[in-house]
């Protein structure tokens, strides 16, 4: 009744089918994860947001002063004064010290009367 | 097949009765087949009708009010970076009563998250039958992923975009204000909006990702430091009012402003009142003596006269009824440095003569004392003058009574006393110095400017500026207490003190500039001339900046002189 080429044609189209639906449903499928990708995108640039504005709340200069105030007994904190701040120019060179090497082991052949192991007819004596 | 099926049947019914049956009932077996058939096809019509109504009709409305739309603003950061005002995004927990399923259930898991919630009133909102009911504004992110994960129906939130300024007060008159609807309206945000991002908006363009955050030239950290200087100043010598501006002399940039009394921009419901607006760009003062330094440039640019010059200040001038005299009156001939550091009245209305009523009047205005200041900032006054300069205009003009100008244009115009004799345009936005000198206008000769850092810093060393002066940054100044006008008259007891500053004095970098309304005497039998307050709020500004400001101690200066004396 069928021929072969009948029967070709429809594997060939219940395959082509198949492939659509799956092509389809995959498409789906990421698009979902498309979309929730981008809602948690969306999610953490906020809390960025959130964070940055927390940050700057918490080192304004109003905030640490109270704090460096509060904790000046404690940590024994005193502000900068003009003359403690210089240069790298304005420090002194540091002073050169000549290290006193002579209580050092000398090491080697100079390190005192070492032990001869070759025992000659003259030591003996 | 149908047929076939049918078939015995047919055969079956060939009695009359049947027939007859078969007749009422619709004639041939055929027509029952129909008959059948429309019965079947009505029933799926209905449920396919039916089906195509369910998906046509919206969803039945729900969601209560739809969430205000508000718009995205650029961030505003110093010029370090630091955030000065930002957008966040907050959520706002709403329940809709006639879809929640388990009343109870519901409050009960929602205390879990939010144990402070007053569980009698929310069952009676709840109860209560109406389509949408708020049960709590502006959750933290943590509260709403919570609430969100517990799944209860009949819950929802609404996220809305709100303007937060971190720093609060801090630089509450330089950034500004924005309404219910994210637009500004005063400040920096206005003029963001009025540079086309309100256009920008309304087209629906301004999205959050795209708008880059606007840098100022504000440094946070001395802005703090200026507000709280001028906070401290305000209560040491209950004064009305202070404030202060660092300005950055080579690019006009301005580094900090404040003025107290102030308002906290998160929650601006004193914003308008009159006595908090900002004084250091929207307040008109007669500036008093810190005038004399202009008067004395003007001298001395116009090659009249030198610093060797002498003017006879031993007299008192009168004119129209007024006499001038000296606060600290010397009463015999001033040289132009001796005038400009005992602060003569004589002195400076007499150097002012040299110029003539009309090139004083020039001058003001060429150094911008006199028009309204270019800026971004829209809380900008338009200073006032006499309509008609006569004589005695110019006199009493020459020590900075009679005209009305900003304290920060005072700044600006001291800044090219200072630098050469460029005039800049004061700006709230980064410049290069390449940039301010191309658009900077030439006011003074750059030998005047010199002469002008000399007397400056002596002023600072052996006038009235002492108690300005910082160990190591070489300040220079000069001290202005003018009286206020109270009724028309010049009140003996209201005063209002500035100091003008600069620093350091060999190659100036900033201009400081301080006053204060109305001061009271720190104790009772001390003064309250502006070397006594204005100044010690200049000198703790630069004590506390000065490093961040780039400017490195030198004490070299200061050390030679020392050094002889001690031998």
């Amino acid at each position: 009744m069928f021929r072969t080429s009948d029967i070709v044609l429809i594997a060939v189209m219940v395959a082509a089918a198949a492939f659509t639906y799956k092509t389809k449903h995959d498409a789906e499928n990421r698009l979902d994860e498309i979309g929730k990708l981008e809602a948690a995108i969306r999610t953490e640039e906020d809390t960025i947001t959130i964070l940055k504005a927390d940050w700057s709340l918490l080192t304004q200069p109003t905030r640490l002063q109270k704090l460096s105030e509060i904790y000046a007994s404690e940590l024994n904190l005193q502000p900068v004064q003009a003359n403690q701040i210089v240069g790298l120019d304005d420090l002194p060179v540091k002073p050169i010290e000549i290290e006193d090497l002579s209580n050092q082991p000398l090491g080697g052949m100079a390190e005192g009367p070492a032990k001869d192991q070759t025992v000659t007819g003259g030591i003996v004596q | 097949m149908i047929p076939r099926l049918f078939k015995p049947k047919q055969e079956t019914g060939t009695s009359d009765i049947v027939v007859d049956g078969a007749r009422k009932t619709g004639g041939s077996p055929r027509a029952r087949v129909l008959m059948t058939m429309a019965v079947f096809f009505v029933i799926y019509a209905v449920i396919a009708g039916r089906l195509i109504y369910f998906g046509i009709i919206d969803p039945e409305e729900s969601g209560g009010p739809e969430s205000r739309v508000t718009a995205s603003r650029p961030d505003i950061v110093d010029r370090n970076g630091e955030v000065l005002a930002t957008d966040i995004k907050t959520a706002s927990l709403f329940a809709e009563p006639r879809r929640i399923v388990d009343t109870d259930e519901a409050i009960e898991r929602l205390q879990t998250i939010l144990p402070d919630l007053d569980v009698e009133q929310t069952y009676r909102k709840l109860k209560s039958g109406t389509g949408f009911v708020w049960l709590r504004r502006q959750l933290t992110p943590r509260q709403q992923n919570d609430i969100m994960a517990l799944g209860i129906p009949g819950i929802g939130f609404r996220t809305e975009k709100r303007r937060f300024y971190p720093g609060g007060p801090t630089a509450a008159h330089i950034v500004g204000l924005v309404n219910i609807d994210n637009r500004g309206i005063a400040g920096l945000e206005k003029y963001i909006d009025d540079q086309g991002l309100a256009d920008l908006q309304e087209s629906g363009l301004a999205t959050a990702g795209d708008l880059k955050s606007v840098r100022l030239s504000i440094d946070l950290r001395v802005q703090h430091i200026v507000r709280d200087e001028i906070s401290v100043a305000l209560e040491k010598y209950h004064a009305i009012a202070a404030g202060a501006v660092v300005l950055n002399a080579k690019t006009g940039e301005i580094i900090a402003m404040a003025s107290v009394p102030d308002f906290d921009p998160n929650n601006p419901f004193n914003a308008q009142d009159k006595d908090r607006l900002n004084r250091m760009s929207a307040g008109l003062y007669e500036m008093g003596s810190t005038i004399k330094s202009f008067t004395t440039a003007m001298a001395l640019d116009s090659g009249q006269v030198t610093l060797e010059s002498k003017f006879d200040a031993s007299r008192p001038i009168t004119i129209g009824g007024q006499t001038i005299r000296d606060f600290h009156g010397k009463g015999r001939v001033l040289t132009v440095p001796e005038v400009f550091i005992y602060s003569s009245n004589i002195g400076s209305a007499k150097e002012a003569d040299v110029v003539g009523i009309e090139g004083h009047r020039e001058f003001l205005h060429r150094v911008g004392l006199l028009d309204r200041m270019d800026t971004e900032l829209p809380e900008v006054a338009r200073p006032t003058e006499p309509r008609v300069w006569k004589k005695v205009h110019s006199i009493t003009a020459a020590f900075g009574h009679g005209f009305s100008t900003t304290p920060l244009q005072t700044a600006v115009a001291a800044a090219s006393l200072m630098n050469g004799g460029y005039l800049f345009a004061p700006t709230f936005l980064p410049r290069s110095q390449e940039q301010a000198i191309a658009e900077a206008k030439k006011v003074v000769d750059e030998r005047t400017s010199a002469d002008m850092r000399y007397l400056y810093r002596l002023n600072a060393e052996k006038g009235s500026g002492k108690r300005a002066e910082v160990p190591g940054y070489r300040v220079g100044g000069k001290t202005g207490t003018a009286e206020k006008v109270v009724n028309g008259r010049y009140s003996g007891d209201k005063r209002f003190n500035a100091f003008l500053a600069a620093f350091p004095m060999d190659d100036p970098q900033y201009i400081v500039l301080s006053i204060i309304d109305e001061p009271k005497p720190e104790k009772p039998g001390m003064g309250a001339t502006a070397g006594l307050n204005a100044a010690p709020i200049v000198a703790n500004i630069i004590r506390r900046s000065a490093s961040m400001l780039g400017v490195k101690p030198d004490f070299g200066h200061e050390n030679a002189p020392t050094l002889v004396s001690y031998q």
